[in-house]
């Protein structure tokens, strides 16, 4: 791992380097409640980073200790922090901190100091270092593209330095490669409503509507799709109600279904009244009957509310 | 035990994709049919003793590991395996403690820190290096001394509500230490769970706070954890628990006949229902496999909104069992190791399926009810 970059993992009361430090060991206190086996390393290196961080050493070597501790306790943010606080006394090349961060970041890319410490050095270079950070975003996403830490960058990435130009495209793509997505569905919302370019939900609505169809259409049984369906009409449900491409889309009946919901078009029900809806809680509480509680309650409301 | 890297303040956020498929099975035998309470008390009794060397990396969050075991003991009604009062003190001992009351105002938080490792005696002049107290250990100080029956009103509150004030943003948000970190919905929870126990409301802006809350209800009416982001059972569990902490939303919403809330309560409720999968567990996001977890983080959800009751319980507790795990404790993923998060979160689930021989649980302080209501 990258602490053996500097020191050969070396225990450092063997080293000359460290020869004038005394460690400073926990105190756990009398009586410690869910005490840890530490390993020696551990142990060792936290004993030097406590020696180190009492005196306030904001030396090169204080920053490559930081390193091993991160490496062995990477949430620890008392250590981030401190690595922070060198980084900053030194006058350190933050594109190298960005560096650091790369090698370390495909095992550690569901951690939040390593997601915050990042964002510290990227808001110190500025507007330079987003093609960068946006290309390492889609490297950690290649990998998973759910991680929740990676997209939560983006996004902040994306309003405080900007870089919406390319973003609906590469949601585009990755919804490509995989339909049920969510993250990417999500990510959609964002680009859709809060680009600068784009004019807005409104105007972008007719072209969303047109791909959500086809990709419920492609997969029903897809909930993603649905779910941006009627964000897409968020605060605004009367037109997606009254739009006729959408109600025919949800009759349009699969084919368990065929009997039932073709018998529902064929009645002179109103398509918006109450019995409608429930017939279809009906259809629902046996099809979907892990939510059968779900769906009589449901159906119960609308008659409560038809009366 | 379990050896991937974890956070249990992470909610397992998207760590599904690096198990998916190569589970590591603990045992070949088929699981069992039934909660082994016995086989979970001895789990969180060896904890309590030593835990294992893995958890060396969540050293930081120490006391958050107290608290799963601790509150587990309690919610298996084996209390009684505790040293009440050297509990006690043990928490008691990571207060962080103002010099003067000036001290208060000037940007530190007074909490409790979860760990030795940010925590120093003063030195001869007596100056402590810098203070780092934490609000998801300050949460979990706090709940632990509850569950063992301490009397909270002995303990310096002020100190701890002045200075809560200095962790919330411009935008209603708190960030967990004072020398910087993220800001999202967990530390809303932790801030208004903190005035809750401490029944004081004066360490924080409830209003800014549910400003914040309310923009990250997303299109599909889960939250997320910040605004924009994509709906997830842990966000979604913040929100929810963190209005009703804060009295913005009633008990038992959905048998109530008024319609107007400060949420989308019925889009809510379908995104929670939708959570439930084939296999009867819950998952934490549209199209993720099941875990442990978020049959607490949903379940509890449901609850709080009065919805529990749709819930296809049969389905979640066959599913709960396949994680179950034989040295006691529950994995995230079916047949896989066990570890305390997921072992807390798995009793808490239970709990709410009113297993027998568990203490009921107060869903939005994520502790057993005897504890919130304030009764060993």
């Amino acid at each position: 791992m990258d602490s053996r970059e500097d020191d050969g993992g070396e225990p450092l009361s063997r080293m000359a380097e460290w020869r004038d430090v005394t460690p400073l060991p926990q105190d756990d206190g009398p009586n410690p409640v869910v005490p840890i086996a530490y390993k020696e390393e551990f142990r060792e290196t936290m004993d030097y980073f406590r020696a180190i961080y009492k005196a306030d050493e904001r030396s090169p070597r204080a920053l490559r200790l930081t390193r091993r501790a991160i490496h062995l306790n990477p949430g620890n943010y008392t250590v981030w922090h401190f690595r922070r606080l060198v980084l900053e006394a030194l006058n350190a090349d933050l594109d190298e901190e960005l560096d650091f961060l790369q090698r370390i970041a495909n095992s550690n890319s569901k951690n939040y100091q390593l997601w915050h410490h990042r964002r510290w050095v990227v808001e110190r270079l500025g507007a330079n270092a987003r093609a960068k950070e946006l290309n390492l975003i889609k490297k950690i996403l290649s990998i998973d593209a759910k991680n929740y830490h990676a997209w939560s960058h983006r996004q902040w990435v994306l309003q405080a330095l900007g870089g919406w130009e390319d973003e609906l495209d590469y949601c585009q793509q990755l919804l490509e490669e995989d339909i049920f997505n969510n993250s990417a569905w999500n990510q959609r919302y964002f680009v859709v409503t809060r680009s600068p370019y784009l004019g807005g939900l409104k105007a972008m609505r007719a072209s969303e509507v047109r791909y959500t169809v086809e990709a419920i259409l492609a997969n029903p049984n897809n909930e993603c799709p649905w779910r941006y369906l009627q964000g897409l009409y968020k605060d605004d449900i009367k037109a997606l109600v009254n739009d006729p491409e959408i109600s025919s889309v949800c009759l349009k009946p699969c084919h368990e279904f065929r009997d039932s919901v073709v018998a529902l078009r064929t009645s002179d029900t109103d398509p918006l009244g109450p019995d409608l809806s429930m017939a279809i809680c009906d259809i629902l509480e046996h099809v979907d009957s892990l939510r059968a509680s779900y769906w009589i309650w449901r159906k119960n409301k609308l008659s409560v509310a038809a009366v | 035990m379990a050896t991937r890297e974890w956070n249990p303040l992470d909610f397992d956020i998207g760590e599904e994709e690096d198990e998916e498929g190569t589970p590591s099975p603990s045992s070949i035998s088929p699981p069992l049919q039934y909660f082994d309470r016995d086989r979970h008390v001895a789990f969180l009794e060896m904890m309590y003793n030593l835990m294992p060397h893995h958890y060396q990396s969540q050293e930081i969050n120490r006391l958050t590991l107290a608290f799963f075991t601790i509150s587990g003991l309690h919610l298996l009604r084996a209390l009684d395996r505790v040293d009440k009062d050297r509990v006690a003190d043990w928490v008691l001992s990571f207060q962080a403690h103002p010099r003067s009351r000036a001290e208060l105002k000037i940007g530190q938080f007074y909490g409790f820190h979860g760990s030795r490792t940010s925590q120093f005696p003063p030195d001869e002049n007596g100056v402590s290096a810098r203070n780092a107290g934490h609000l998801a250990s300050t949460y979990c100080a706090l709940a632990i001394l509850k569950t063992v029956g301490f009397n909270l009103l002995t303990i310096d509150k002020e100190s701890i509500l002045i200075s809560l004030r200095n962790l919330q943003q411009p935008d209603g948000s708190f960030m967990p230490v004072d020398v910087g970190a993220e800001t999202d919905l967990r530390f809303v929870y932790c801030a208004a769970a903190i005035c809750f126990m401490l029944e004081d409301w004066s360490g924080m802006d409830r209003e800014k706070a549910k400003e914040y809350i309310l923009k990250c209800q997303s299109y599909d009416g889960g939250f997320g954890l910040m605004p924009g982001l994509e709906s997830h059972g842990g966000g979604t569990y913040c929100a929810v628990a963190s209005l009703r902490l804060m009295g913005y939303i009633e008990d038992d919403l959905l048998s109530k006949t008024v319609t107007s809330s400060i949420i989308n309560v019925p889009l809510l409720l379908d995104w929670c229902m939708q959570r439930q999968a084939i296999d009867g567990g819950f998952q934490g996001r549209a199209n993720k496999p099941s875990d442990t977890c978020y049959a607490f983080w949903i379940g509890a959800v449901l609850r709080i909104l009065g919805g529990y009751k749709f819930i296809d319980k049969i389905a979640l507790h066959r599913f709960l069992l396949t994680c179950q795990s034989e040295f006691g404790g529950f994995s995230k993923y079916p047949r896989d190791l066990p570890d305390i998060y997921h072992a807390y979160y798995g009793y808490t689930a239970f709990s709410l399926l009113e297993e027998p021989g568990l203490n009921p649980l107060c869903a939005e302080l994520g502790m057993t009810d005897l504890t919130a209501i304030g009764i060993i």
